[in-house]
Order: C-alpha cells, then sequence, then structure tokens
C-alpha cells in the first residue's frame, strides 16, 4: 500500500523535475532551476524510500506480498536474502531505478557544474521516469490476493515463500547484478548528453564532459559481463565462460556499441569531425540496453533458449516495446530534425591517419555488435518470416565474428602507431617494422602446436600484433606520462583476452568419462578416480574424483542433486585451476549400480591388533602407514595422507597386507580403496583420535564385495572432463582492460574538469 | 573520394550478404522426422520418449540412446553424445539437436526437455506454503 504510493508520489515528482528543468531552460528563469534539482531529489529519496522498504519486507518475511513469497524463504542467508531484492523483475527494475537515481544525483552535481544541467537533467530524467513507470505498472508491492484475486482469500499470510532458485543461490548472486545494473544506468548517461546536445545545438562541448560517464559505462558494465562469465563458468556449469546465450549477448550488444562510441568521440575531441556518428551512437548505446531489456524481459524468446523467460504479461511488453519507440523514435526525429544544421567538419582524414583508424575500428565493432543482435533476435526474425520461431545454432556467432576480430586486432594495433592526421607511409612502415615482424614470428611459432586453420592464424597474428604495438606504445607512454596509457593498457588486455578466446576455446578437449567407482580411468592425460559421493547440506551431492598426473593428486568434487523447484538437476562442476590450464570437471549423471550393492558393503571398527570377519575374510588391523613424504596441497592448505595397514586372508587363502589411503585435505577427504585380491575393496570410513593419551585409535573400514564384470554391482559416475589451456589469459585480459578503462575515466574526468568553461 | 565511397560500398555489401548467408545457414529449424530427413543438416527435431522401448546408457562409448515418436506418428533412434539430462524421465517432450546419419540413426549433440515448468507459481502453491 505505502509502497505503491511512493511509488507514484517518486513518479509524480519525477515528471515535476522534468518540467521544471524544461521550463527553467526555456524561460531561463532560477525558480524553475531550483524547484527542477528539489523535485529531482525529491524523486531519489522516494525511491530510496520505496527500496529500503521492500529490503524491509523481505527480511522481516512479509509473504503476503507476491513478489517477496515469489523470491524469498525463510531459510535463506542474510547475503541471499537480501539478494532476492533482484531476483524477479519487479526487483530488478526496482535496482535498476535506484542504481539510476544515484548516477542521477551524481549528474545533477556535475552537469551543475559543467553546464547543460537543464537539458541533461530533463533527459535523464525521463529514464528514470520510464523505470518508474515499469514498477508502477508492475509492481513488487502486489498482495497475494491481488495476484491471484479470487482463489486466495484476502489478508491470507503465506507461511513460507516459495524460495529463490537454487540456481542463483551462490555468491556471485550477491555482486554480478548489481555491477551490470549500475553499467545499465551508466548508459543512460551518454544518451541524456547526446540528446541534450541535440536540444541546445551545441554539437562540440558534450563530448568532453560525456567522455568520462561513456567509460565509465563501459567499464562497469564490463565487470558486470565478465563476473557474469565466470559465474556461468564456475558455478553454473555451462561448460564454459561464454554460451552466447540471449542474456550474455543482450548485455554485449550495448558494451560493444559502448566501446566504439569511445573510438569515434575521441576523433571528434581532436578534429571536431564524426559529430552525427557521435550523436546517433551515445544514443544508441541507451537503445540498445532497450532492446536487451526488451528480449530478455518481455517473454519474446520464449522456448527458444535454455534461459526460462517468464511471461511477464501484455502491459509489461506493450510498456516496453512503447519504451524503445518512445527513447529511440524521440531522439531519432530529433536528430533527423538538426542532420542539416549539424556542422560537418571540413578536414578529410587521410587513410593513413590515426583517426581513419579509429573509425575503422568503430565500425568493424558496431558490426559485430549488429551481427549479434542479429542472431539473439533469431526467434523474432523467424517469428516474422517463417511463423515459427527458432533460434540460431551457437556456431553462427563464432563464425560471424572472428573475421571482424581479426580486424579489430589488426586496427587495435595499427591506431596506436599512426599519428593524428599526418603519417607519411615512411614513418608507418618504420614503426609497423618491429610489431608487425614480431608478431609473424610468434604466431608462426605456435602453429607446430597445432595452430593450423588459417581463420585463427590470422585471428592470433591480429592479437599478437596488437598486443606487441600496445606494449610498446604503452612503453613510451609511460615513460613519458602513465596517465595517459589508459588506451594503450586496454588494448593490451583486449589482445591478450583474443589470446586467451582463441586458447581456451580451440585447443580445448572434451571428454565423456564413465568412472566406475574405485577404478582409475584414464583420460585427457589425468588418472581419474571416482572414490565415492558425499552428502552435502539438504539433498546436495558431491562427487568426489581424485585426480592424479605425474604423481601429483589433486581432488575434485563437481556437484550434482536434483532440484525440486526447479524440476530437474543442478550441476555445479569443479574446476583444478593450473597456472596455463583448467582441467575442468562436471557430473552428468550417476548410474547405479547392479541390485544388491547396499546389501555387500559391511564395515566395522577396529582398535589395533584386533582382528574381525568382514565379507567372510578374516581381517586384521596391523597398524598406520604413514607416508615420509606427506603430498604437497595445491592450495598450500594443511593435507594428510595416511593409510591403514589390514592383513586379510580368504579361508584356504594366502594372507596379504592390504593398504587403503585416505588423504584429508581441510574438510574434503579422497578415499584410496585397495583390493584383496582383486575381489573386496577395503577403505578408510573414519579414524577416531583417542581422548587420552593411554587410549588407542578406532579404525572404522568399509569392505566392498566386487562382483566379476565391469560396472557390475558398483556405480558409475559420468562426468565430462574439459581441457581448457590458457584460460587465465581471458581473466588476465579482462583485468587489464578494465586497469585501463579505470585510468582513461580518471584522465578525462581530470579534463573535463579543468576545461569546463571550455570549448570542446 | 570516389574509389573510397566504392571501397566502403563494397565492405558493406560484403559484410550484409556475409551476414545473411550466415544466419539462414545456422538457423536451427525446429521439425518433425521427415522434415530433419529431408533437410539433411542439422536441426532441432521435436518430439516425446518411447517409454515402451528401452532408453540407455553406455558407458563404453558414453552415449545414450532412445526412441522418439514425432507429431506424426513416426518413430526414430536417437543417439546423444553424452549422458541423458536427468530429467529426462520427467520430460513431456524432448528437442534433440543433431542430424540424420545415413543409417537412419538420429545423432544427436544436444538433448533439451520440456518439463512442466515452475516457474510460473499458481494459486494452489500459495495456499500450500499457508
Amino acid at each position: 500500500m505505502i509502497g505503491g504510493l511512493l511509488l507514484k508520489l517518486a513518479f509524480l515528482a519525477c515528471l515535476l523535475s522534468i518540467l521544471s528543468y524544461a521550463q527553467s531552460y526555456r524561460t531561463g528563469r532560477s525558480v524553475y532551476l531550483t524547484l527542477g534539482r528539489v523535485f529531482y531529489h525529491g524523486t531519489v529519496a522516494a525511491i530510496i524510500l520505496v527500496a529500503a522498504l521492500l529490503l524491509y519486507l523481505i527480511l522481516t518475511h512479509q509473504f503476503q506480498f507476491t513478489y517477496v513469497w515469489s523470491y524469498s524463504s525463510r531459510d535463506l542467508p542474510l547475503p541471499l536474502l537480501i539478494s532476492t531484492f533482484y531476483a524477479g523483475q519487479e526487483g530488478s527494475f526496482m535496482l535498476w531505478a535506484l542504481f539510476t537515481s544515484f548516477i542521477g544525483i551524481a549528474l545533477l552535481r556535475y552537469t551543475q557544474r559543467h553546464g547543460s544541467e537543464q537539458t541533461v537533467m530533463a533527459v535523464f530524467g525521463t529514464i528514470t521516469l520510464m523505470l518508474l513507470l515499469m514498477l508502477i505498472v508492475k509492481s513488487p508491492f502486489t498482495y497475494v490476493w491481488e495476484t491471484w484475486s479470487g482463489e486466495v482469500a484476502s489478508g491470507f499470510v503465506p507461511a513460507e515463500g516459495r524460495g529463490l532458485n537454487p540456481l542463483l543461490q551462490n555468491y556471485w548472486m550477491v555482486i554480478h547484478p548489481q555491477v551490470l545494473f549500475s553499467g545499465f544506468a551508466a548508459m543512460g548517461v551518454p544518451y541524456a548528453f547526446a540528446v541534450s546536445a541535440l536540444i541546445r545545438r551545441e554539437y562540440q562541448s558534450w563530448i568532453r564532459p560525456a567522455t568520462p560517464w561513456l567509460v565509465f559505462g563501459v567499464l562497469v558494465l564490463g565487470l558486470g559481463i565478465m563476473l557474469g562469465g565466470y559465474w556461468a563458468y564456475e558455478t553454473l556449469g555451462w561448460g564454459g565462460y561464454w554460451g552466447w546465450d540471449p542474456v550474455e549477448n543482450s548485455s554485449l550488444v550495448p558494451w560493444i556499441v559502448a566501446a566504439a562510441t569511445i573510438h569515434t568521440t575521441l576523433i571528434q575531441r581532436k578534429s571536431g569531425s564524426f559529430v552525427r556518428t557521435n550523436l546517433a551512437l551515445s544514443i544508441l548505446c541507451f537503445l540498445a540496453v532497450l532492446y536487451s531489456t526488451f528480449l530478455t524481459r518481455s517473454g519474446v524468446l520464449g522456448d527458444t533458449s535454455v534461459h526460462s523467460f517468464v511471461d511477464p504479461g501484455m502491459w509489461v511488453y506493450w510498456l516496453l516495446v512503447g519504451t524503445i519507440l518512445v527513447f529511440g523514435g524521440g531522439a531519432a526525429l530529433l536528430l533527423l530534425r538538426r542532420w542539416k544544421d549539424v556542422p560537418v567538419a571540413p578536414t578529410k582524414h587521410a587513410s593513413s591517419s590515426r583517426e581513419f583508424a579509429l573509425f575503422l575500428g568503430a565500425a568493424a565493432l558496431i558490426a559485430t555488435a549488429i551481427l549479434v543482435t542479429l542472431g539473439t533476435s533469431a526467434p523474432l526474425i523467424t517469428d516474422v518470416f517463417y511463423s515459427a520461431k527458432s533460434a540460431v545454432d551457437i556456431s553462427y556467432y563464432a563464425r560471424t565474428t572472428l573475421p571482424l576480430g581479426i580486424a579489430i586486432g589488426v586496427l587495435a594495433g595499427l591506431g596506436q602507431l599512426l599519428w593524428w592526421n599526418r603519417t607519411t607511409g615512411a614513418e608507418v612502415l618504420a614503426s609497423l617494422r618491429v610489431p608487425v615482424l614480431l608478431a609473424v614470428l610468434m604466431t608462426g611459432l605456435l602453429i607446430p602446436f597445432g595452430l593450423t586453420e588459417p581463420l585463427f592464424i590470422l585471428f592470433v597474428l591480429g592479437a599478437v600484433f596488437a598486443l606487441l604495438s600496445n606494449a610498446i606504445v604503452g612503453y613510451r607512454i609511460f615513460k613519458g606520462n602513465p596517465k595517459y596509457m589508459g588506451g594503450a593498457v586496454a588494448h593490451v588486455g583486449i589482445a591478450v583476452m583474443f589470446l586467451g578466446f582463441v586458447a581456451s576455446s580451440e585447443f580445448d578437449a572434451t571428454e565423456t568419462v564413465s568412472l566406475p567407482e574405485g577404478e582409475p580411468v584414464a583420460a585427457l592425460g589425468y588418472t581419474m578416480t571416482y572414490t565415492g559421493y558425499r552428502q552435502l547440506e539438504g539433498e546436495r551431492y558431491a562427487f568426489n574424483v581424485a585426480v592424479e598426473k605425474g604423481g601429483r593428486f589433486r581432488t575434485v568434487a563437481p556437484v550434482m542433486y536434483f532440484s525440486a523447484y526447479n524440476n530437474g538437476l543442478i550441476r555445479n562442476p569443479d574446476i583444478v585451476n593450473l597456472v596455463s590450464r583448467d582441467l575442468y570437471v562436471a557430473a552428468l549423471a550417476l548410474e547405479e549400480g547392479g541390485e544388491g550393492t547396499q546389501q555387500d558393503v559391511e564395515r566395522s571398527s577396529f582398535r589395533q591388533g584386533e582382528r574381525r570377519t568382514l565379507q567372510g575374510l578374516a581381517v586384521q588391523f596391523l597398524g598406520f602407514e604413514i607416508p615420509v613424504m606427506q603430498p604437497v596441497s595445491a592450495s598450500g592448505g594443511e593435507r594428510t595422507r595416511i593409510g591403514v595397514r589390514l592383513l586379510v586372508q580368504a579361508p584356504g587363502r594366502e594372507p596379504a597386507v592390504v593398504i587403503p589411503y585416505s588423504t584429508a585435505e581441510r574438510d574434503e577427504t579422497v578415499d584410496e580403496p585397495a583390493h584383496y585380491q582383486d575381489g573386496v575393496a577395503f577403505s578408510i570410513a573414519g579414524v577416531t583420535l583417542p581422548d587420552n593419551e593411554n587410549g588407542s585409535p578406532v579404525v572404522e573400514i568399509v569392505a566392498r564385495q566386487q562382483k566379476e564384470g565391469a560396472g557390475k554391482g558398483r556405480d558409475t559416475l559420468v562426468v565430462e572432463a574439459t581441457l581448457k589451456p590458457l584460460i587465465n589469459l581471458v581473466w588476465a585480459g579482462v583485468i587489464i582492460l578494465l586497469v585501463g578503462l579505470g585510468t582513461t575515466v580518471v584522465r578525462r574526468s581530470r579534463e573535463a574538469h579543468t576545461s569546463q568553461s571550455g570549448i570542446g | 573520394m570516389k574509389p573510397k565511397v566504392i571501397a566502403a560500398s563494397v565492405v558493406v555489401v560484403v559484410f550484409i550478404v556475409f551476414g545473411a548467408y550466415s544466419f539462414l545457414d545456422s538457423n536451427l529449424e525446429y521439425t518433425n522426422i521427415e522434415g530433419a530427413m529431408k533437410k539433411g543438416k542439422k536441426v532441432q527435431l521435436v518430439g516425446t520418449w518411447n517409454r515402451d522401448k528401452d532408453a540407455t546408457f553406455d558407458p563404453r562409448t558414453s552415449t545414450f540412446t532412445f526412441y522418439l515418436i514425432d507429431d506424426q506418428g513416426r518413430e526414430c533412434k536417437v543417439v546423444l553424445d553424452g549422458a541423458a539430462p536427468n530429467n529426462f524421465e520427467l520430460a513431456s517432450s524432448v528437442v534433440a539437436k543433431g542430424r540424420f546419419t545415413t543409417d537412419g540413426t538420429f545423432e544427436a549433440s544436444e538433448l533439451l526437455t520440456k518439463c512442466p515448468s515452475k516457474y510460473e507459481a499458481e494459486a494452489a502453491e500459495v495456499a500450500k506454503t499457508g
């Protein structure tokens, strides 16, 4: 009730703020300017109150609200409980609105100093207004009896909520959406600056103040995309960091468009050209965000994705369509009306100038964005032309973006070597010599290692060239003024990332391996042994697989469980992180052993020297076997390996000493069972140390009867094992890129600050 | 100026043709057995699995084999590279991505199952939590 009222108040205040700012621009009267500011602050205050209210309702488990009931439950730990705030559509719009209002306040202060406040804030206010409208239409404050009117009695309070989707229940959920929505919110700023420039007919001066925001948006959205990719790779088990899924693509496209815009605005700063392009691209940054919101929120993708897209109803669908029409159509009309008015710079850029390279780079980026958008929109397009929805195969994205990736690599290298406006042929050749020769040499060296596909050779060549030329130029800038090296660093990051893409996705090796319990199986150069499962909290199971190579043991424990929530199986892979590669293991299925497996397990506790009968065998516990050399733990943690010496004898047969081992590392234990004459397998189930010095330790031994024939009576774990070489280059590249962008944000905001009254 | 315009036009035309061709070529049609056989290339085969016949996983080849019945009532053998998704048993319908081999077996690289979704809540569920 109060939430809905606050939302409507915020909407009203926002509308008044826009009108006041507009009036202030038209009349120049300062009273309207003050009103605009006051109303915008009022809007933000109301949004913060609404968000705080929603959070309060979630924290106090007010399940009479449909939103709270739908996504949270009493058993969630606090960080996850807080994260249910944005687990659904209503809440994520709320989060977006909240970050938009924070950015709005910062933007208000900023434009107050740098000018254009009335128009920029009026336009940015419409974005805030749009989000508020969305929240009023699909309010998180609807009661369950309103959602299901007639079916649920009025005033009914459910005792427990439906809970959070287990797929979302991990720490990435706590951080990834916030970063992503901050990025989305930041993308509204270049739009506001561009439309403001069109209204004012001031086509040059907006670039300087808008640039830091643009680069900031690229930085934050990039970080958000990377966190999402890492989430998908590390926890969700999509098999990789990037699956070209509509959800991923729709955050990538605005990022690429904004990255292209950084390049074209750079040309305008230097030479005053590309004015219309910059206006159009800055508008497009935000439109790409809106279009991606439409794709992922309206339900149009339906069944064509692995994601389940909830159909939010006709209201939201048409509101999303309307949003694109209003923001896109409005800006386009304004741009067309001003088209002739925009000054066209008389300078023409030579083909060997940095301006031209920047333009080509931006063009390649936009082309990439178009192709990705085309693929993601396939269900819409096929629906129109074939009246049946179908998606493109994932291979579409790799084959279309690869040639453009080559161009981007080459241009990212070339652009740095060319001078503004005036590079002669001889100069170009001189500066190209070292990086080109080195790049050819280094790429050539990779060919014997399996780099044979021509397009990939070119891609690697482009990336290595970009890496080298940016490293050379970056070093030169570093010696001069390190503050200016952002661009070079960012391009080094891109190049490293490109190399990581090729290595980890083109030279990866995947095998589906069946692991009968206790039986070592060779795969991908490793020996893998499934050593049994253990139950985690709830009905979740971790499957221990001992991985050995060259005498070094590691344990992976991929998780697999049936989720009643999703009515399906949830798999969390486990990864062995090495410097040069990742070994990625995901459990696919557990094939239960034959009948009688349970009856074939016997267990017993021993003190030293005691005798028992297990599986019809005489078993005596002789003592512990503690290796002198304890294995070194991968993580540097405590790790102990102990064995138990057992004397085993079958009636009328030779006795034999059998030594099962158990390796403990932190809270994980890996068993290595030992067999008596290829029959019964013994493993250590537990060791209990004595309470006092005089007591003796007790070991618990499990004896499993093996049957003749492969896999009979044993469980078989089917895993998908993937070796991803040099995947760390991807993460390293992204981090370098983000550092470069951060350096640029600092540099450009200082510049904007020092030239606040100056020209573009 | 002139050669620049020509070069730019050529690049744009090549880009459009390349994009359109890739798009049409990669488009995975949803189809039945007859359509998939006629097509010959990778498609998405829609149907239900025949519960009267064996659906088995072979640990040696790491393949999962089952029999699919399409909307026309035709049946074919589907061999999936990998293990079955574990909600296979519950699936009301399945979508196999892959192609037919010469011996009439559908070789699938991916198997999607459609289960009665739980994402959209029902009023009855709310009552249950009361």
